[in-house]
């Protein structure tokens, strides 16, 4: 499998604070990846740096989009997400007046009715909005959440919410999905169907995830690899089983 | 017995609201909508209305041969010749009012582009007082200007209908001009509203970095919608020039903007019916004001004072009653909602 994204000795400090001190890691197409590490390893300091809200101070990063595996450090978040990389929230960011629905069609690009005077003129973009509101509701309906379409985001469950932002990215083009704590605030249940659909996703449609999470016994069942984060450096890596018997990850979280 | 003319109060109450309701339309489109805290609506406003009055009159005078360094129309000579020369030419006079409301158009629009450049790197409140600050430069810098008539304006402006004789039928036509004008910036803002532009401006109002995240151009959208926005407060700003046949700096402080947030706070954000009502209520408190406290001969009363008391009271009922304003923000509307009316009406397949 080839190399989707490749993290280079990437370094983020902050002050004195080394968030991220050399980090590398690759994430293949088609994979499962877990990061975990604990509270404040540099995680999400990772994902921000990938997707273009923090340049880092030291490295690189690629990814590979359609033939080029080009660096996307130093690009804005809109033109990360551009080339293919979604992401989510610790704290899911829907938009909030927004109905499910909506929340789903507003993430497309390349939508006609986006331009200013285009807008003016129905036509130019209608017969383009039918179809998006279409597959909307096709993936609202393989999701079991085709009864919320109308709904206000304010009206969903936690769960909902989540599955929401998620599905939203299927809307768009984007290959490689960050995923930031999806189980944060979800039953444990729930936090399994979730991560069904996840492997779903990637079975089916060859996405790619890289998911941040601190439920170790639910992650452990799903994914093919795992990277360690500890004080912002690397501290392991290896498939789930290898990881969790590691001493040094078992003292980093337990903190003996 | 009082004399209370009744056509004359409904045109000169339909003419304001037709003015505000342009200002109130285009400031839900940006602050409601996407979002923009824009405390500077007066800016484009006086932007206008000051292209306008500066054309009409210097043009009026120089196309009749007169000299405006020896006679500038802010002179008294020059108002004097103005109201002699000024309304004699009905081509001139509609060519100006063209040639005005594309120019303050352009011009309004273009410095609300260039705005937007040092704004939208900033957090709202920021962009809102950077705004404010703007529209007060504006004013200071008219006070001060000379060719523009410094701290006394400019007067006697060539209306585009003055060579029309009889008084009810002028601003009647007049009135048709504004309502025309509104008409068109309401079409133009709601077919913007209910797009899948819409939908991104209301997005990036509720959270520009998920937005951003979704690949959205936040600056250049926003930098267009002030654009818009700004433009059509400059054809609001021609209509109030033409309207009063004066302008000067004191008309443009930041108050006016208050008024139209008022306009736009009452009748709901978000919601451009809402917008009318909205100016509708606070022209028509003003005007009953303005029209009614002189014939009561009560001196103490200032309708400029009671105007605030019944506006104030007016947001305070309004908003307790209901939060979201007289008519609250409702889902944009497109094609894609037939498609999901038909999908579950069809039900389960």
């Amino acid at each position: 499998m080839s190399v989707l994204l490749e993290v280079r000795d990437v370094a983020k400090y902050f002050g004195g604070v080394r968030a991220l001190d050399g980090v590398s890691l690759t994430v293949p197409e088609g994979g499962l990846i877990g990061l975990i590490g604990p509270n404040g390893s540099g995680k999400t300091t990772l994902f921000n740096v990938i997707t273009g809200f923090y340049v880092p101070d030291r490295g690189s990063i690629l990814f590979r989009e359609s033939k080029d595996f080009a660096r996307i450090d130093g690009l804005n978040p809109n033109e990360v997400f551009r080339k293919g990389i979604v992401r989510t929230f610790q704290i899911p960011r829907l938009f909030s007046s927004l109905t499910v629905l909506e929340n789903l069609l507003v993430a497309p690009i390349g939508q006609r009715g986006e331009r200013p005077l285009r807008a003016l003129f129905k036509g130019s973009w209608s017969e383009q909005e039918r179809e998006l509101a279409r597959r909307a509701v096709e993936l609202l309906k393989r999701f079991d959440m085709l009864q919320y379409v109308n709904s206000k985001v304010s009206e969903l469950s936690a769960a909902h919410i989540k599955m929401l932002e998620t599905i939203r990215g299927l809307m768009t083009p984007a290959k490689l999905y960050l995923l930031d704590e999806p189980t944060a605030g979800v039953d444990y249940a729930m936090a399994r169907e979730l991560f069904d659909y996840v492997k779903r996703l990637r079975d089916e449609h060859g996405l790619t995830f890289l998911v941040i999470e601190h439920r170790l016994e639910i992650l452990m069942d799903y994914v093919d690899y795992v990277y360690v984060l500890h004080n912002g450096k690397l501290l392991a890596e290896g498939k789930p089983q290898e990881v969790t018997a590691e001493p040094k990850v078992i003292e980093a979280y337990i903190g003996v | 017995m009082i004399g209370f003319d009744v056509v004359g109060f409904m045109i000169s109450w339909l003419t304001l609201f037709g003015i505000y309701a342009i200002l109130s339309l285009t400031l839900n489109l940006e602050s409601g909508t996407a979002g923009i805290t824009n405390f500077g609506k007066v800016l484009f406003y006086g932007i206008g209305a000051y292209a306008s009055a500066t054309l009409t009159t210097y043009m009026v005078l120089m196309l009749n041969g007169v000299d405006v360094g020896e006679t500038p129309p802010y002179d008294i000579r020059g108002i004097i010749l103005l109201g002699e020369l000024g309304n004699r030419n009905p081509l001139l006079n509609i060519s100006l009012l063209t040639l005005s409301l594309i120019m303050a158009f352009a011009l309004a629009g273009l410095v609300g582009y260039l705005l937007t450049y040092p704004i939208l790197r900033v957090g709202p409140a920021f962009v809102g007082f950077t705004l404010l600050s703007a529209g007060e430069l504006l004013r200071i810098f008219l006070q001060h200007y000379e060719p523009v008539g410094a701290s006394k304006g400019l007067m006697a402006i060539p209306t585009p209908f003055g060579w029309i004789v009889e008084g009810r039928v002028r601003e009647l036509a007049y009135l048709g001009l504004v309502m025309g004008l509104v008409a068109l910036t309401y079409v133009v803002v709601h077919r913007l509203v209910n797009s899948p532009l819409g939908r991104t401006l209301r997005a990036i109002r509720d959270d520009e970095i998920a937005a951003l995240c979704l690949g959205k151009h936040v600056p250049r959208t926003k930098a267009t919608i002030l654009f818009i926005g700004s433009g059509f407060a400059g054809v609001a700003g021609v209509l109030l020039a033409y309207y009063l046949t004066s302008v000067n700096p004191n008309m443009f402080v930041p108050l006016v903007t208050f008024n139209v947030w008022a306009m736009i706070i009452l009748g709901g954000i978000g919601n451009l019916r809402g917008s009318l009502l909205g100016a509708a209520i606070i022209t028509f408190v003003d005007r009953a004001l303005t029209f009614v406290t002189p014939q009561l001969g009560v001196a103490v009363i200032s309708p400029d004072y009671l105007r605030w008391v019944v506006v104030g009271l007016l947001i305070v009922v309004v908003l307790l009653v209901n939060p979201k304003g007289l008519l609250p923000e409702r889902p944009i509307k497109t094609p894609a909602l037939d498609e999901i009316a038909k999908e579950l009406r069809d039900g389960p397949k």
